[in-house]
């Protein structure tokens, strides 16, 4: 093992108490907010009787004291189970693990779309500080940073979907396309089966919940990219290059973007925790089966069991995330060590 | 609570505009009053944020006759949580009633201490009627004490009474015999589709919670599994009990009914359906952990159901521990399931590849994305009552979840989807305007209400809850607000139910009525 390599480990390890940190608060912060799971379950309509709502309670363990509520769920959690949801009589893995690939999906293109459509739109603003380029695009960023997604994303049915017709309202794939399920993105899986027509129609179902997620970051990622590229383009290195004659791309893109994108990759390993946990907007907006529209449901429902099994599943995203991030700091300047 | 947030817009116009012109009438209003002595009386109307506008409303009217009152939003089971320790004053709320009876609605809202009487209300004269209504078969006899009920309700104003909304549903033209009905059931098996053979249906829920009829509590989950399931009796969209998978039932006697089963229903796996399944059917309700492991959530629903016996091949016998002359309407929400397969493939295998007897058998789908279900050649018909009787004309139907309005009502005009429920009020008249939707009212099953704390001052003094009751203009809020779908409710009880007394008027809107009471209470007015 490289000494790279043992860091990674050591880092993958500290997190799991970090998990258990944040399952446990997750565990006490739920039970602290008022409201039964199973009197909201039973709902404000018709009869029920008090001894019916006790012996459902006494099912979910609820009317056990909470340190014994909590060790039984330590318990079971150590073994890889972490529950049966109270509201939807399901194992909550399988809840879980359903919602993930298109959640994952999603937070993909939007990043793509942020990076592709961001970091360019940088690097232009900067190259030509205060020109007609820099101002559009710095007028295009911050109406991306303003635009909440609701409004973006009706906007853009309106438009794309109602009026042009050129995407679909809502849904992940046409009824009937789906390729055979392996990794459960259906773009990857399209491509696997070489279904070509099933990867275009899972592309225009993805086209406008992609641009009305990735918009704010990808606004985001122009400025911070901006920002550091003019700082870059002032210093020392650029100045010697430019007087030995290199041509100008290749100063913009080896000497100045590389020392330039280092505050980038840390925006952008921030915002793909957001993108991946806060993106429950768009997802019910789009009708898109994700983890956001789960937790969310959840938490209102006061389903302990789901919420404490997303928290953990995002809590491992963050520090994943900043692992890399960390990582891709030790490429882009070789000086850091992790 | 139903999703509402398509009003979102229209209201909160109407509320400025309302809150506006109390501003200025309550400026001119200061020159004439006289200060009258007493205390004053000082509220804070707690809300969720889906009726905020309504709630700021409600305390501009308050305001007007010199009540101080403010709104403070909630998350409702927090409010709930509160309102039921009875911390809280006065709160909005709603309650669904299912069955055609106030059974489900104005005994766990008003009987003492019953599940849903946060208002902590109690009358022993009203607790006596409503015992009544539950021990009783002679219908004669329960419409005489739910009329009683009403007036005691009436006079004793334990809630400021709201409305009942109606639901909006809209279909596209190519959509035929379809009618949205009271119960928020899509019955996709007389309705038939013109181009294509594929009917698809926006729901307003984010998911359904399961595929097991055993396993639910909302309305959305019951929408799609009773295109799966048949039950023993159905209802028509406007209430009325029919057989379905019985034949005909007969009551010996009050607390005992006999159900004869049709004979040839087949479930989709091609089983046939006798009286062994039906008596699963409830058993696996009636018994403690009988689903994997858990209890069902639907017990209370069935009253007072103590034992489900085989008489035969095809007969079944209900035993109640008391005469509950709405059995029939209770039957009507719970789907016969097939013992065999269950037994074979256990609960949870069950859930996920259902297996029913009713018009369309369960292809595939993810209860938060969209649900497919295809045609069942071998169906037996349905009702004899509701025809079309026979296989459904649409080959296939998908329920797709589709919980934003705006994003519902754009796919349908684009011709995504071909039926959907509840369409935002303020965009029921454009859509009604387009020449390729049909757009239909249907008249709800839940009460919007306002509860006060009758356990504790102020509203432990009747004049105090009947004064406010008489502050408040509801056709105002209903019109501003609610595009006028609204139906004012002059007590606890649903005009579409049992016993609804029709010659009782809702309080009227009587501000100096309303200040004589407080005044008489003891607080200053203005």
């Amino acid at each position: 093992m490289t000494r790279t390599q043992v860091q990674i480990l050591e880092r993958i390890i500290a997190a799991i108490p970090i998990m258990l940190g944040v399952v446990i608060c997750a565990f006490l912060f739920m039970r602290m907010i008022p409201g039964d799971p199973v009197d909201i379950m039973m709902g404000e309509a018709g009869g029920v009787t008090l001894e019916e709502i006790e012996s459902l309670r006494a099912e979910f363990d609820l009317d056990k004291p909470i340190h014994v509520q909590l060790t039984r769920y330590l318990g079971r959690l150590v073994r890889g189970d972490m529950g049966y949801s109270i509201q939807r009589s399901r194992p909550v893995r399988e809840i879980i693990f359903e919602a993930i690939p298109a959640t994952i999906e999603l937070a993909m293109f939007a990043l793509l779309f942020a990076l592709v459509v961001g970091i360019p739109l940088g690097i232009a603003s900067a190259r030509h500080q205060n020109s007609v380029i820099d101002r559009v695009g710095m007028t295009a960023s911050f109406l991306g940073i303003s635009m909440p997604a609701f409004w973006l994303g009706i906007i853009g049915i309106i438009v794309f979907s109602l009026r042009l017709g050129w995407f679909p309202t809502s849904g992940r794939i046409t009824y009937g396309m789906e390729p055979a399920a392996v990794t459960g993105l259906l773009t990857l899986d399209a491509l696997i089966a070489g279904d070509i027509q099933a990867l275009k129609d899972a592309l225009r179902h993805l086209a406008l919940p992609t641009i009305t997620l990735g918009a704010g970051v990808a606004a985001i990622v122009a400025r911070v990219t901006r920002s550091s590229m003019l700082e870059a383009l002032k210093t020392d290195y650029v100045l010697f290059a430019k007087a030995k004659g290199v041509p100008e791309f290749v100063i913009v893109v080896k000497h100045a973007l590389r020392n330039a994108l280092i505050p980038t990759v840390t925006v952008v390993g921030l915002q793909v925790g957001t993108l991946l946990g806060g993106n429950m907007i768009v997802e019910t907006i789009f009708g898109w089966p994700g983890l956001g529209r789960v937790v969310v449901d959840a938490i209102f429902a006061r389903d302990y069991p789901v919420v404490q099994a997303a928290v953990m599943i995002y809590a491992m995203t963050f520090v994943l995330m900043n692992l890399t991030t960390d990582i891709i700091y030790t490429y882009l300047n070789p000086k850091l060590t992790l | 609570m139903g999703s509402r947030r398509g009003y979102a817009v229209l209201r909160r116009f109407a509320a400025l505009a309302v809150v506006c012109v109390f501003l200025v009438s309550a400026g001119v209003a200061i020159d004439h009053s006289v200060q009258a002595a007493g205390k004053t009386l000082s509220l804070i109307i707690d809300a969720q944020a889906d009726r905020a506008d309504e709630a700021e409303i409600i305390a501009a009217y308050l305001r007007e006759i010199g009540v101080e009152a403010e709104v403070r939003i909630w998350e409702w089971s927090a409010l709930r949580e509160r309102a039921l320790e009875g911390e809280r004053q006065i709160w909005l709320s709603d309650w669904g009633s299912a069955y055609f009876d106030p059974f489900d609605l104005v005994i766990p809202k008003l009987a003492t201490a019953d599940r849903g009487n946060y208002s902590g209300y109690s009358n022993p004269e009203l607790d006596e009627l409503l015992t009544l209504v539950q021990m009783t078969a002679d219908q004669e006899q329960r419409k005489e004490a739910y009329f009683n009920a009403q007036r005691i309700i009436y006079d004793d104003a334990p809630w400021i009474f709201g409305y009942m909304l109606k639901e909006t549903e809209a279909a596209r033209v190519e959509i035929t015999d379809w009618q949205p009905s009271m119960d928020s059931r899509i019955n996709l098996h007389d309705v038939g589709i013109t181009r294509g053979d594929t009917i698809v249906v926006g729901m307003r829920a984010d998911k359904i919670l399961t595929l097991d009829p055993g396993a639910y509590r909302d309305r959305d989950t019951e929408t799609v599994i009773r295109n799966i399931f048949d039950g023993l009796v159905t209802r028509t969209w406007d209430g009325e009990v029919v057989p379905e998978i019985a034949e005909s039932w007969t009551v010996p006697s009050g607390d005992v009914y006999i159900f004869k089963i049709r004979e040839g229903v087949k479930f989709h796996n091609g089983e046939p359906l006798d009286a062994d399944d039906v008596v699963f059917t409830f058993r696996r309700i009636l018994e403690d952990g009988a689903i994997a492991g858990q209890s069902s959530p639907r017990k209370g629903l069935l009253g007072p159901l103590e034992k489900v016996e085989k008489v035969d091949q095809y007969t079944v016998k209900f035993t109640l521990a008391n005469p509950f002359p709405i059995f029939p309407q209770a039957l009507v929400h719970f789907q016969i399931v097939p013992k065999d397969y269950i037994e074979e493939v256990g609960d949870l295998e069950f859930a996920a590849k259902p297996v029913g007897a009713g018009p369309f058998k369960f292809k595939e789908g993810r209860l938060d994305d969209q649900i497919v279900l295809e045609r069942f050649d071998e169906y037996y018909g349905g009702s004899p009552e509701i025809p079309p009787v026979g296989a459904a004309p649409a080959r296939q139907v998908i329920f797709r979840m589709m919980p934003e309005p705006t994003v519902r009502v754009a796919a349908l005009k684009a011709g995504e989807v071909h039926i959907i429920q509840q369409v935002p009020p303020d965009l029921a008249s454009a859509l009604a305007a387009d020449r390729n939707i049909q757009v239909k009212n249907v008249d709800g099953t839940r009460v919007y209400i306002v509860e006060m704390n009758c356990r504790k001052p102020p509203f432990d003094d009747v004049r105090v809850r009947r004064a406010l009751n008489y502050a408040v203009d509801w056709d105002a809020i209903l019109t501003s607000i609610y595009g006028g779908n609204g139906i004012r409710l002059a007590s606890a009880f649903l005009p579409s139910g049992f016993g609804f007394d029709p010659s009782l008027e809702p309080y009227p809107y009587d501000p100096e009525q309303a200040k004589a009471l407080l005044r008489e209470a003891g607080y200053s007015v203005r």
